[in-house]
């Protein structure tokens, strides 16, 4: 699948060109920082210093790579369809081979953080128990009532939550049966084709 | 078992033949046993036997039996100590009998009504499970990976329903999950294993 550039973000990766083939690793570095922490300004202002180069060319640059780095890593293309849509660019075989491996070096941690961005439901954390048995209460003595007290850690909209829940040990037994049966199903003939077809 | 001023006055009605002769007294018990037992306050008491007797007299005995008998659940008292409670209140000894043979009859389903009450977390009932295999979203393609969204039914014995517990997780998560579920299970499996020996 090859990557589709548009005239501005053609325009944009040009002044990689003119920034040089040294300097698409710093902007680069700038890219997925980009990414990771959102715009810095003085961290461009910082690079054109460093590389003696134009304010604008290096935030052109950086607007540019960070474009087609997260476009082809959330498109997972391969080696082959990378190099081939950057070939419309007309650069040098050295900045080339600087762009595939820039994109090889980051897809796994570009993909990472573009997963951060996927709708979420709430997450398995952690699961805490505890095992009480009633002896009595209020309204009848002399028990012996077991049960296990869960506490379930979440993940929701990045904070924590946590459910106090209880449970028996005959409805704790079927729940274990239940999630065994939901384990048990990845591993029939039909998940694996699936999972199989799919890649 | 102790039963209060109030109780005992009812009793004590309730062991006079003449307010009460034999057929409506056992009519009032079987009342009193179903209206605690089927959650209906005034179950059984439009009884044709129990239609002579003074209304307010019928209300403070039907009050009276209900006490006696959750007192009795409530403390797990056996047949002597009712018996000794009763006679308090001059019963005779057939009355007694009837009343303790009833109590036996329901004094499992008694147990389980009582042992219902009171606060508590909020219990699991049910789990349900779906398992998805992601391969793509908005902003990441090609993700490829199998999750499970679980959902906990659960039921608050406070207000009766409370909204279910859904989460995702991969299926490493749902092992670790089932993994410390089961060591909680040989816990029990063991702990009572000793107490019964």
């Amino acid at each position: 699948m090859l990557l589709v550039l548009s005239e501005a973000q053609r325009a944009d990766l040009g002044y990689l060109a003119r920034a040089g083939a040294a300097a698409v690793g710093e902007l680069g570095r700038l890219a997925v920082e980009l990414l990771r922490r959102g715009a810095a300004p003085r961290a461009c202002e910082a690079a054109a210093r460093k590389l003696n180069i134009d304010v604008d060319t290096i935030q052109h640059g950086v607007e540019g790579l960070t474009y087609l780095l997260t476009e082809s890593s959330k498109l997972m293309i391969s080696e082959t369809d990378f190099q081939e849509s950057i070939h419309v660019l007309g650069f040098s075989d050295e900045l080339n081979k600087l762009l595939l491996q820039l994109y090889l070096d980051n897809r796994k941690e570009i993909r990472s953080v573009l997963g951060e961005l996927a709708p979420k439901l709430p997450s398995y954390h952690n699961l805490e128990w505890r095992l009480d048995v009633q002896l009595a209460s209020r309204s009848l003595r002399q028990q012996i009532k077991p049960a296990v007290t869960i506490k379930l850690h979440l993940n929701e909209n990045d904070d924590q939550t946590a459910h106090v829940l209880q449970t028996d040990p005959s409805t704790l037994l079927h729940l274990i049966q239940q999630l065994e049966q939901a384990l048990g199903e990845m591993k029939t003939n039909h998940c694996r084709r699936i999972v199989r077809n799919m890649k | 078992m102790e039963l209060s001023a109030y109780a005992q006055g009812g009793w004590r009605l309730l062991g006079d033949p003449r307010r009460f002769p034999r057929r409506p007294y056992a009519a009032l018990l079987r009342a009193a046993f179903r209206s605690l037992l089927l959650g209906h306050p005034h179950q059984g008491l439009d009884d044709p036997d129990l239609k002579d007797i003074d209304p307010t007299v019928l209300k403070h005995c039907h009050a009276a039996a209900a006490m006696c008998i959750l007192e009795a659940g409530k403390q797990k008292a056996d047949v002597s100590a009712i018996s000794a409670c009763l006679e308090d209140c001059k019963l005779d000894k057939e009355r007694i009998e009837q009343f303790c043979t009833e109590y036996q009859k329901n004094k499992d389903a008694l147990e389980i009504l009582l042992g219902s009450i009171g606060r508590s977390p909020v219990h699991i009932t049910d789990v349900s499970w779906r398992l998805e295999y992601q391969i793509k979203n908005n902003q990441l393609h090609k993700t490829y990976q199998p999750s499970y969204l679980v959902t906990l039914n659960v039921e608050n014995s406070d207000s009766g329903s409370h909204p279910d517990v859904s989460f995702s997780c991969t299926m490493e998560q749902l092992q670790d999950q089932e993994g410390r579920e089961e060591s909680s299970i040989k816990i029990i499996q063991v702990y009572f294993s000793c107490l019964l020996k």
